[in-house]
């Protein structure tokens, strides 16, 4: 236990900064309108505000009692995320297949029990259902597997 | 045109090869989504929802909502035998649901929980088919300020009922509404919050898969172990006794009862309407020290309770254009793309689709019981599918579903944004639907907001000058002080309630 909750602490005062910067930035970069012809800049700017009376809300909230411990998990964040992120980058250039691969590979790697044989079977099964699913069955122009073309 | 009449003419879309078809997929995909913990329904929707391109809108539609109600049922299964949710509304199926299971009364359990939810379905969906076409009768007369007025009160009552901390849920709604800014201003052509990245919003589906799907995968790893089921306690007797029947009779319609009122609201209404049925029996029990040891009235009360919200919570979303949950909101979102706004004069104009959808919900509800009572053991065995072969696939299929809606990588990126984003807010403990509320609703909203505007010359009291949207604006004001009143109690009580997580 902590004697104040700074889990929420943190979080209103990201949120804070957040919704003010929000405002900021659309009350100098959009314009305000009148009332009657409400322009592009008013709803994000009451946005940004209300939000940042909602962090300091949480924050204020957050100092008057105890909070229990927070941590974050590394493994299984850090590997999906990777693995997502890989199939971003993979996906355009070099298609189905490789993006199929890299993913499951980098995600796989989040379970304490990733064993070699069983994710490449894993891959095989994968690459073989979309392949039947998405573009047997439902026809769509993705390439299998590319050689990267950079434009 | 009478009630008989719609009803024929439901029946007749709905009982169409196709759409019976489209309608078994859906619940199929749902129950499966609802069995494996970490993908909900809402995963399954839109890794389903580019197939919709290529569907008629009424089959799509059938289809995605098979998902959304089949979830409900698959859910349970895993807080049953695993103590797992397998969906987050099944949380407080665990406390009655596992302790059952332990005493080798699992195959008890899944049969009255199956009736449970059939019961509270079937309450729900002729709530829906009663008050259905009088919300939209009535809608009719809307114009920009009752738009306004309705929405801004529905995502304050999404951010009041919804789960945890009330203040944190209306942050959410903001910060919905902020992202939902991102984006072409329609009324100057401003490229607003784009920094030249892509002038395009962002995808509703990229946002959805991010904060719930990538999140609720994180968070599921290496956190379960389905070697504990034991097959014989579900096998074994299935066949409750006159005492089990005899309490969960008015369980089931109470928890139905409660579930068809909280679906109608907008946020988790699913999930409040599961725990407060939950808290309703326990309160109303003869001997409440019976719960959390295996009471029948604790498992069916919320099954009814939820499936009942799953349907009643169509009535906002077909009748109004409001969407009641995440999932709705891709369901409207479906109809929307095909080029038909679902609200009030989506009953007048394309009455075969709100009474064909509709009828598919009574075909779709027999199909999962017919699932869930012979055919029970197929999904025991999926959920005994080690987890670390389950969620690559899962993954594989969000970030392809993702990607096909636009062919684009930057909608993946997208995903890993908001996954990020999801995983921190399930760290913070802010919850998620309320952001994805608030970010359909929010463009809906200022449009509104600048109509009225435009309407009233510039003067905000026409909001208060029209009655309708007098009465909402009256409510939203009313909600205030109780806000405020929330968050001085939570932070007295937080201490004794975070002791206990």
């Amino acid at each position: 236990m902590y004697s104040r909750d700074y889990r929420d602490i943190v979080s209103g005062g990201v949120l804070t900064v957040f919704g003010a910067w929000f405002a900021w930035y659309a009350i100098t970069h959009y314009g305000r309108g009148t009332m009657t012809n409400v322009g592009d800049g008013l709803f994000p700017a009451a946005l940004g505000t209300i939000l940042a009376f909602l962090g300091l809300a949480i924050v204020l909230a957050g100092l008057r009692r105890e909070g229990s411990k927070f941590g974050f998990r590394f493994r299984e964040p850090v590997f999906v995320i990777l693995g997502v992120a890989g199939f971003a980058l993979t996906i355009g250039s070099f298609g189905l297949v490789p993006a199929i691969v890299v993913l499951t590979v980098l995600a796989s790697l989040a379970d304490l029990n990733v064993r070699p044989l069983g994710l490449a079977a894993l891959c095989l099964v994968l690459c073989l259902l979309v392949y039947l699913i998405f573009v047997v069955g439902l026809k769509l122009a993705i390439p299998i597997a590319a050689w990267p073309h950079w434009e | 045109m009478s009630v008989l009449s719609n009803i024929a003419l439901g029946l007749s879309v709905a009982t169409s090869y196709s759409n019976l078809l489209y309608c078994f997929l859906g619940v199929m995909v749902g129950m499966l989504s609802g069995v494996i913990p970490g993908i909900g329904p809402l995963t399954a929707i839109s890794v389903l929802f580019p197939l919709t391109f290529y569907l008629p809108p009424t089959t799509a539609v059938i289809m995605l909502a098979g998902i959304w109600y089949g979830a409900g049922y698959g859910g349970r299964i895993a807080a049953i035998l695993l103590n797992i949710p397998g969906t987050p509304i099944h949380a407080v199926m665990c406390l009655d649901g596992f302790p059952l299971a332990n005493q080798g009364r699992a195959g008890v359990a899944l049969l009255l929980t199956t009736t449970a939810a059939f019961v509270g379905g079937s309450i729900g969906i002729t709530l829906l088919m009663l008050f259905g076409p009088i919300v939209a009768d009535f809608a009719l007369r809307f114009g920009a300020p009752e738009y306004f007025a309705l929405m801004l009160f529905g995502l304050i009552i999404a951010s009041t009922i919804s789960e945890g901390s009330a203040i944190k849920a209306l942050a959410m709604v903001v910060l919905g509404v902020m992202f939902g800014c991102v984006g072409i201003d329609i009324y100057t052509g401003t490229p607003r919050f784009t920094f030249g990245i892509a002038d395009n919003p962002i995808s509703l589906i990229a946002l959805a898969m991010g904060i719930y799907g990538v999140a609720q995968v994180i968070v599921s790893i290496n956190a379960m172990d389905p070697t504990g089921i034991n097959m014989m306690a579900v096998t074994g007797t299935t066949k409750p006794t006159a005492e089990d029947l005899r309490r969960s009779a008015l369980p089931t319609l109470r928890g139905a009862a409660l579930g068809a009122f909280f679906g109608i609201l907008p946020g988790a209404g699913t999930l409040i309407a599961s725990f407060l049925s939950y808290a309703t029996e326990k309160r109303l029990a003869k001997e409440p020290q019976r719960f959390g040891k295996g009471a029948v009235e604790g498992i069916v009360a919320p099954e009814s309770a939820d499936n009942a919200a799953e349907m009643t919570g169509f009535i906002p979303t077909l009748t109004l254009g409001i969407p009641s949950s995440p999932s709705m909101v891709l369901m409207a979102g479906a109809l929307i793309i095909q080029g038909i706004t679902p609200g009030p004069a989506l009953m007048n104009q394309h009455p075969d689709i709100f009474w064909g959808v509709v009828m598919s919900f009574w075909i779709g509800n027999v199909i999962l019981v017919i699932l869930n009572v012979p055919f029970i053991g197929i999904w025991i065995r999926i959920l005994m599918i080690p987890y670390r072969f389950l969620y690559p696939t899962v993954l594989v299929f969000i970030c392809i579903g993702t990607y096909i809606t636009n062919y684009t990588s930057f909608d993946v990126w997208t995903v890993v944004f908001f996954g990020v984003l999801g995983y921190l807010m399930m760290v913070f403990r802010f919850p998620a639907a309320p952001a994805l509320l608030g970010f359909v609703l929010g463009p809906e909203m200022e449009d509104f907001f600048r109509r009225t505007m435009l309407l009233g010359n510039g003067d905000v009291l026409i909001f208060f000058q029209r009655p309708i949207s007098c009465f909402f604006m009256v409510l939203v004001f009313a909600m205030v002080p109780l806000i405020i009143w929330s968050v001085v109690r939570e932070s007295r009580q937080a201490a004794v309630r975070h002791a206990l997580h």
